[in-house]
């Protein structure tokens, strides 16, 4: 794209020297590193402080992403570029923007693909001049409606949707909009602390950048997004070039609601040149649980697991994701349109990873590893304490990580997300809950050549007076991590509650005190022919216990 | 009356003797013996006491500082160990946190625990977040455990049960009960050694206690009784990772706080300098062959951390390593330095660390093999180095080498002469320095221009000062002896014992008289530690603090607690202290949420010793003037002849401007164009930087060039 007609004031839309722009890119990701942090430090929600569910990016005039802070969840991939340029060619358009301004969102077709993530976008100013702006989203513990997970029946279920709306106008607060919000959700402390940090983080982006432009002398960000953006490009069309052409499909089966409906995902990667197309045509339609993803957040978990075996090393902007497309047909699982349910749709999005690397093991089997015991399943817990106000309590649980070419899978860890434990003792000591075992779950890990990492096995009590609510999301009960090159399936995971009752594996149901929930991560793949594994390799399975001749779990 | 301080290092060994009542320092080095330490620390004793003229037997302390357990954890030398865990817990240290540490790397290693899972075991009890009994402990269980463990060879013990920090019953049973039938096995019990809420870390903290004991034991045993058969009959003191001293038996009772040994030594040195100086904020920068370090030196303290993680999978990635939440020298660590190897990446960019070529090969300017370039090779080609005075001429160094390894790496690929492309190492390294001690000033929430710098280590005098023009620094201090600046540290720190305490508490709803008896009875403990190490009651200095958040937050700030018996209205105090932190570090206060205690700290502390003591030196006549050389410095646009001084010349009261090279045998001091140096009373050189032109630190002067993409 050409940007010198909107340029006029640029005296530096000229191309910087090789060790100018190695310095230069290395502060813009200074920058949005140190905001990231900001954001953590003072975010309210488990969520976003363990989890790192959160991101923070830097764009040109055009909403064009030049740097994106480094621990961000792959779910954030590329978003709030295209938040922004919506914005920009919507309701906010270049001129309309003030010195001070933030626009909220939380419209799942412009953000991240669920209502609990919300988008501000800072526009940054270098004298009279709209330079850029500054964008982060993050999950925010709760936005009203059903408790978040897969039980809502609609859209509209699943709480408040803010379009993009002034938070800020020229410094001065949404005092109309706060007072929604804090109408609306169920701990207006977390989502209104949450979205503090974020203004922290914005805040915090736009000093550093403003001190960049002064030391630099540079006047706006024109070329340097310029020359950012297209090595960027430039290096992920090469890596691209270094591999075959040619189209590869593959096959997946999710467990949809786990009970039966389950879903086909269906995938032919082209690659050619130095483009990489995903065409998940044949895959099916909206679910009626809220495992539906809008395209924005197919993108990002396709383009992830692309990035990962292509260019791990080239920075996230823009550029890099220019020779990466994905399709899907609309109104399927992958492209849902208003008002399917949205609110699980990570549990669709963390599973694609698989799919990708199932078509790409026949391209470039060395660079893939097998599926994992993913999608990361979560308990939502929320209720009322005898000497608290009302909670709502997250914990995630993650399953075994798929083997590699060369070494075996790492027990328990998270992919293709991010999402940290919430240790046992933090747990209890914030919910009247006992957790009686958290363990790894022998044999389940998919055999090979190289073995795939062990699930694992969580088993909790609730020990309140009260009932309370209860969000469940699992996933691949039905089905199991697939191996890769040969190598076998990884164990599946099981739900069960006692006293006994039939529970489903993603909904809503409640816990009466005593219940007692115990559940059993799904092991990754292997890769590689079993036959293939060394007996050094064996023998320390069985001396470590992470293989057993007693019963599998 | 004498004090010795003493860093075993990794190649060498460094030594501070200083004479207090004479106000007069000596300082040693000798190679390192890494099979036996005793070795060297008694050879490098006896040739200081030799050039001295004391004799051991005048020593009254030595101040001992040693890498002996941070080398354990990463070669994996320790002991035999065992974790015993709540049943149902076992896999608590392999589990972790279930966090990548690098998300786009599919490759990437977990670090691997420290004890096996075959020695992993889950024993019968349980307590509660409240500290009651759920399941009461199975000493049977645990008996039929140990004996199979004690077959196995299993020699040291961690024990970590849920929610022990609240109540360590089963936890003190569990460990009377092995003492008792294994007498020879070592314990380390998770609420002695970290008595914090979560519970993988620590179990990970008493691991690594559990593994380096009886390591550190026999190595403190050992070294007590060769320094006795030389003549030594006075207090042995160990640097502990905080800057603070414990003594033998403290460290032979938690050795994992000496995993930051020797580097807090360096931050003690800016202590000193602090003192000594009156400048009470100082970021201390002490660049060597492959790593840089920072830290900052705030109101005469150095800042202390509870995030620290031991032998990481990839150095410089955090969340690669062994979480070790005990208080050390806030930090920051980088690799950039002088052996760090320049290259292009997939980008075309330069980037220079954090792969190094150690010292050997070493830099290709050493003409040991070495052909790829370096920091140290840029820094040859730029004139800030004598090819024929590195390390006071004990070495030459090879210019061709160094510029032919330059021209096929960097210059020729990015089309530039090799000149500019050793600048542009010199730049880009100086500005990954700068980065790194800009996000961490600023997490703290300080404005960087606040602090002044202190260079040391065998880089940081070369790099110390375009890093503190980068950072809007107002002045850089250089001392004498830069090269034991550890060791000189130990010499500085006071012995101290920290007591901790985890009790989540909310602010309003604290039991105040419980809160200060339970304060009160751990500070009698650190008293009664202090006592025994021989420091007098009206000597020491009780200082509290509490880890406080906003209820639901998850970053803690640290804020100072009265002493004395606490109330309802010291609430309100600490209340106050807690909000202007919160918003000094963040901006912001955040209205209507309740406060939260998180974790309770007490330090009693001795004495910070007083150091007066001058180094001694030979033959200063004032004439420091060697010549001049041809230098080529970032902010100008072409070479300068730049006057070259020898530092063991330079008297106190000396003043020149800047540009100027100042020779010692271990470093060379650059001082750039825009600069006033002073040499201070104690020979401390002491750099005034002048306002520069901003816009040229980050243009440098090479002239606006097209990028070649896609080079490498």
């Amino acid at each position: 794209m050409n940007n010198s007609a909107s340029a006029p004031l640029a005296d530096l839309d000229v191309d910087v020297d090789a060790i100018t722009l190695s310095i230069l890119w290395a502060r813009l990701l200074s920058i949005v590193d140190e905001a990231g942090s900001a954001l953590q430090r003072t975010a309210f929600s488990t969520v976003t402080r363990e989890s790192n569910d959160f991101a923070v990016v830097l764009m040109d005039s055009h909403g064009r992403s030049i740097a994106q802070s480094s621990i961000s969840v792959p779910s954030f991939l590329g978003v709030i570029p295209i938040l922004t340029k919506a914005l920009l060619a919507g309701t906010f358009p270049a001129d309309t923007w003030r010195a001070g301004d933030v626009v909220m969102t939380n419209d799942p077709w412009l953000c991240a693909g669920h209502k609990p993530d919300i988008g501000l976008v800072s526009p940054i100013f270098f004298g009279d001049q709209l330079v850029g702006f500054i964008g982060s989203i993050a999950h925010s513990p709760d936005m009203g409606g059903t408790l978040w997970g897969a039980g809502a029946r609609d859209l509209y279920e699943e709480g408040l949707m803010v379009p993009p709306t002034k938070l800020y106008s020229e410094g001065r607060p949404n005092d109309t909009l706060l007072a929604i919000l804090e109408a609306n959700v169920r701990s207006p402390q977390q989502t209104l602390g949450d979205i503090r940090a974020q203004l922290a983080a914005n805040d915090q982006g736009a000093r550093a950048l403003h001190g960049l432009l002064l030391e630099s002398g540079l006047r706006d960000l024109h070329g340097l997004s310029r020359q950012v953006r297209t090595a960027s490009e430039r290096a992920m069309r090469a890596a691209l070039r270094e591999v075959p052409e040619g189209t590869w499909h593959y096959r997946y089966t999710a467990d949809g609601d786990g009970l039966g409906d389950t879903v086909a995902l269906a995938l032919a990667l082209t690659i050619r040149d130095d483009t990489i197309h995903a065409d998940y045509t044949g895959t099916r339609g909206i679910h009626r649980l809220g495992i539906n993803a809008v395209a924005n957040y197919a993108y990002a978990y396709t383009a992830y697991p692309i990035k990962c075996v292509f260019s791990p090393d080239v920075p996230n902007n823009d550029g890099g994701f220019l020779p990466i497309t994905v399709g899907a047909p609309v109104g399927s699982m992958l492209n849902a349109q208003s008002p399917a349910p949205l609110g699980a749709r990570n549990i669709t999005g963390n599973i694609l990873h698989a799919v990708v690397f199932g078509a790409l093991a026949q391209v470039v089997p060395e660079r893939v590893q097998a599926d994992c015991g993913s999608a990361c399943w979560s308990v939502v817990l929320n209720g009322r304490l005898p000497d608290r106000e009302e909670f709502v309590e997250y914990f995630f649980l993650n399953g075994g990580y798929g083997a590699r070419a060369t070494k075996d899978g790492a027990s328990v860890l998270s992919f293709p997300t991010n999402v940290a434990n919430v240790p046992t003792e933090v747990l209890e000591h914030s919910m009247p809950i006992l957790v009686h075992e958290k363990s790894l779950r022998a044999n389940s890990g998919g055999d090979g050549t190289f073995r795939g990492g062990l699930g694992q096995r969580v088993s909790f009590e609730w020990r309140g007076q009260h009932a309370v609510n209860c969000s469940l999301l699992s996933e691949k009960t039905q089905t199991r991590a697939h191996g890769v090159c040969g190598g076998a399936e990884g164990a599946s995971g099981a739900i069960q509650i006692t006293p006994v009752r039939d529970i489903a594996p993603k909904g809503l149901t409640t816990l009466a005190p005593g219940d007692r929930l115990t559940l059993d991560l799904p092991g990754g793949g292997g890769y590689g022919d079993p036959a293939r594994r060394s007996a050094a390799a064996r023998a320390h399975d069985r001396q470590e216990g992470y293989v057993t001749d007693g019963e599998d779990r | 009356m004498l004090r010795l301080g003493v860093d075993i290092g990794g190649t060498f060994t460094d030594f501070v003797l200083v004479d207090d009542a004479a106000r007069r320092a000596w300082f040693g080095k000798t190679l390192s013996t890494p099979h036996d330490h005793g070795e060297a620390i008694v050879a490098g004793m006896q040739s200081l006491m030799a050039e001295s003229g004391a004799k051991i037997a005048d020593v009254r302390t030595i101040v001992h500082g040693t890498t002996l357990v941070t080398n354990a954890v990463i070669e994996r030398t320790g002991a035999k160990t065992a974790l015993l865990a709540t049943q149902g817990f076992r896999d608590v240290l392999e589990i972790g946190r279930e966090l990548r540490y690098d998300i786009y790397d599919l490759q990437l290693d977990m670090p691997q625990p420290l004890v096996p899972r075959r020695w992993c075991v889950d024993i019968p009890e349980r307590m509660d977040a409240q500290g009651a009994v759920v399941t009461p402990l199975d000493i049977d269980v645990l008996e039929e455990r140990m004996t199979a463990l004690v077959a196995d060879g299993v020699v040291s013990i961690a024990i970590c049960f849920l929610h022990s920090f609240v109540n360590p019953t089963h936890e003190q049973q569990a460990r009377a009960c092995i003492q008792r039938r294994w007498p020879d096995v070592a314990v380390s019990c998770s609420h002695e050694v970290l008595p914090e809420i979560r519970e993988y870390e620590r179990a990970t903290a008493t691991t690594i206690n559990a593994y380096v004991q009886p390591l550190t034991d026999s190595y403190l045993r050992g070294l007590r009784v060769r320094l006795g058969d030389v003549g030594f009959t006075g207090t042995i003191l160990i640097m502990l990772s905080s800057g603070r001293l414990t003594t033998v038996d403290g460290a032979r009772e938690a050795p994992v706080h000496l995993l930051e040994s020797g580097p807090a030594g360096g931050s003690m040195a800016g202590v000193h300098v602090c003192r000594a100086t009156q400048l009470s904020d100082l970021l201390t920068f002490d660049m060597g062959g492959t790593t840089a370090k920072a830290s900052l030196i705030q109101d005469f303290a150095p800042q202390i951390t509870t995030h620290f993680e031991a032998a990481r999978v990839r150095r410089f990635k955090k969340g690669s390593g062994l979480p070790v939440r005990v208080p050390v020298i806030d930090m920051i660590e980088i690799g950039a330095g002088g052996g760090s190897i320049a290259w292009l990446d997939t980008l075309g960019l330069l980037r220079v660390g954090p792969a190094s070529a150690g010292s050997d090969p070493g830099p290709a300017c050493y003409g040991r093999g070495g052909t790829r370039p370096t920091v140290t090779d840029a820094d040859l080609v730029l004139g800030y180095l004598d090819p024929a005075f590195f390390l006071g001429g004990k070495m030459s160094l090879h210019r061709d080498a160094a510029e032919r390894a330059i021209d096929t790496h960097i210059a020729k690929p990015l089309g530039l002469c090799i000149e500019d492309a050793a600048l542009g190492i010199h730049r880009v390294v100086n500005e990954s320095m700068a980065n790194a001690a800009r996000v961490h000033i600023i997490e703290k929430g300080h404005d960087p221009r606040r602090f002044a710098m202190l260079a040391f280590g065998g880089a940081g005098p070369v790099h110390a000062f375009q890093v503190a023009r980068l950072l809007h620094l107002r002045e850089c201090l250089v001392p004498v002896g830069a090269g034991v600046a550890s060791a000189f540290g130990f010499l500085a720190a006071p012995i101290a014992k920290e007591l901790v305490w985890s009790a989540v508490t909310r602010l309003d709803r604290c039991d105040w008289a419980a809160t200060s008896a339970r304060l009160a009875a751990r500070e009698r403990e650190g008293m009664h530690f202090l006592r025994e190490a021989g420091v007098s009651d009206h000597e020491m200095e009780i200082t509290r603090s509490a880890d406080m958040r906003y209820v639901g937050q998850g970053h803690d700030i640290t804020v100072v607690v009265p002493s004395g018996e606490l109330s309802n209205a010291t609430a309100d105090t600490i209340r106050q202290a807690f909000e202007k932190e919160y918003e000094r570090t963040f901006g912001r206060l955040v209205s209507n949420v309740a406060l939260q205690v998180v974790t309770w700290r007490s330090v009693v502390k001795g004495p910070a010793p007083t150091m007066a003591a001058q180094p001694v030196s030979s033959s200063i006549d004032g004439v420091s003037l060697k010549g001049t050389r041809s230098v080529r410095f970032p902010e100008l646009a072409t070479r300068v002849d730049c006057p070259v001084h020898a530092r063991s010349s330079m008297l106190p009261g000396m003043v020149l401007d800047g540009p100027a090279l100042i020779e010692e045998a271990e470093s060379t001091v650059v001082v750039g164009p825009d600069a006033r140096i002073a040499v201070d009373a104690t020979r401390t050189l002491r750099i005034s930087l002048r306002p520069a032109d901003a816009r040229a630190d980050i243009h440098g002067s090479t002239a606006a060039r097209s990028l070649t993409l896609g080079a490498a």
